[in-house]
């Protein structure tokens, strides 16, 4: 039973696309696990939808792109159809169970074989810590591995921190979290988690970077609007 | 001569989607293409005004999606504007991606697929026409302000923190138009 989700917020932005990919990462592993938030996306996408079908109309001759188009379809079909298995890692069913774990399907393009394939470095005895990727002035994208009935490390971040319960569970002054959780603290919460005495833990988890968040788009962009105004600089 | 019945033209454009499914039909997708490429290329546009070429590619990449996803569109879980929506805002996700100078190693196409729907429901198909038409009616009488911050986060493509900071207003006024417009259109009812 799934108690903690997304706020409205999130979803929302997730639904529009407009949400930064790494928190997408913890999005899209809770709805793995919550069936509650995939009707509530379903709904926020048909919002997107109807925005979508409004969005005003130029009046620009689409013609020659159009020809353009038709023209690569004829020509060069092979090209423009994907085989299924394009850009997708080999998933191996039964490697995928030999630590008796599931990875989640959002994972995937990181874990192809099991968490215990993962670089994890040790912090203590009884945690471990497994860097997914860094976002270049962006967030950090890692798992961390802790043994039962072990407390968490205390850590001072200054940016927001997103946990997403994988495997296990810990519980803190505010509640106990569970297998698809989704926990999202701001700096200034302090709290220490302890892992049940059960089983290990594994969380997803996404810092953000100590610096201000300028936004994802407007990072993005920045070399774009270079390209494409090469002299409004 | 016998005449073809005349359909309305969401209606035509069901049928040319699976035109494209069953017998590669290049006129159905030139048809879907005319009245989809103007959306797609304005809803790239709001997120980057002036991006001309960004937007033509965008709208080329998804029209080719459709070309090659065509047979993978369910009817009866999502209507073709939602459908075709998705495909758009994975496609702009995914080039902003791949032409940044801050690349991401996240694959976006992993992080939207999970949605998977159970076998369909006549219970949910019915409750899906009504949340469809609940929306497009309540969008005609939001108030401007709760619009204006709807149609930043889902064109421009903007968090509600960097809508915030556009407008120049309190996180939480942003937080609060959304919900309240989320909550007339009966899109969320608070937990
Ligand atoms: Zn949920």
């Amino acid at each position: 039973m799934i108690n903690y989700h997304p706020s409205i917020e999130i979803l929302t932005d997730y639904a529009a696309g407009s949400l930064p990919l790494a928190h997408s990462l913890c999005v899209s592993t809770h709805l793995e696990h919550c069936n509650e938030c995939q009707q509530q996306i379903k709904k926020l996408e048909t919002l997107g939808a109807h925005l979508f079908d409004q969005g005003h109309t130029e009046h620009r001759q689409l013609s020659n792109l159009k020809d353009s188009f038709f023209k690569r379809l004829t020509e060069e079909p092979e090209d423009l159809v994907e085989s299924p298995q394009a850009n997708k890692k080999p998933v191996n069913e039964d490697v995928m169970q030999w630590d008796d774990y599931k990875i989640p399907n959002s994972l995937r393009q990181f874990i192809t074989k099991g968490y215990n394939e993962l670089n994890w470095m040790r912090l203590s005895p009884s945690f471990k810590i497994a860097t997914l990727y860094n976002e270049e002035g962006g967030a950090q994208v890692a798992l961390t591995r802790i043994k039962a009935g072990a407390h968490m490390p205390v850590h001072t971040h200054t940016g927001d921190e997103i946990t997403l319960v994988l495997q296990g569970a810990f519980s803190d002054e505010s509640g106990v979290y569970r297998k698809g959780d989704f926990i999202n603290r701001d700096a200034s919460h302090k709290h220490q988690p302890i892992v049940t005495k059960d089983a290990e833990c594994i969380c997803l988890t996404v810092l953000d970077a100590p610096i201000e968040f300028t936004g994802w788009f407007a990072r993005l962009l920045n070399p774009l609007i270079r390209r494409y105004h090469p002299h409004s600089h | 001569m016998e005449r073809a019945p005349l359909l309305q033209p969401d209606e035509q454009r069901l049928t040319d989607i699976s035109a494209i499914a069953e017998r590669r039909d290049q006129a159905a997708l030139s048809r879907l293409f005319d009245h989809y490429v103007p959306k797609i290329r304005s809803f790239c546009l709001a997120a980057q005004p002036g991006a001309n070429l960004m937007a033509d590619d965008i709208a080329q990449e998804v029209m080719i999606r459709i070309w090659n996803k065509a047979h993978t569109y369910k009817p009866e879980s999502a209507s073709l504007n939602t459908w075709v929506f998705t495909l758009a805002r994975n496609a702009r996700i995914d080039y902003l991606r791949k032409n940044s100078r801050h690349q991401s190693d996240i694959d976006p196409e992993y992080l939207w697929q999970n949605i998977v729907d159970e076998n369909a429901d006549p219970f949910k198909d019915a409750q899906h026409k009504r949340d469809q038409e609940r929306i497009q009616q309540g969008l005609n009488k939001l108030p401007p302000d709760q619009k204006e911050v709807l149609l930043k986060v889902y064109l421009e493509g903007k968090t509600h923190k960097e809508a915030a900071e556009e407008l120049s207003l309190p996180l939480g006024t942003i937080k609060s138009r959304v919900r309240l417009a989320l909550h007339k259109l009966t899109i969320y009812i608070k937990r």
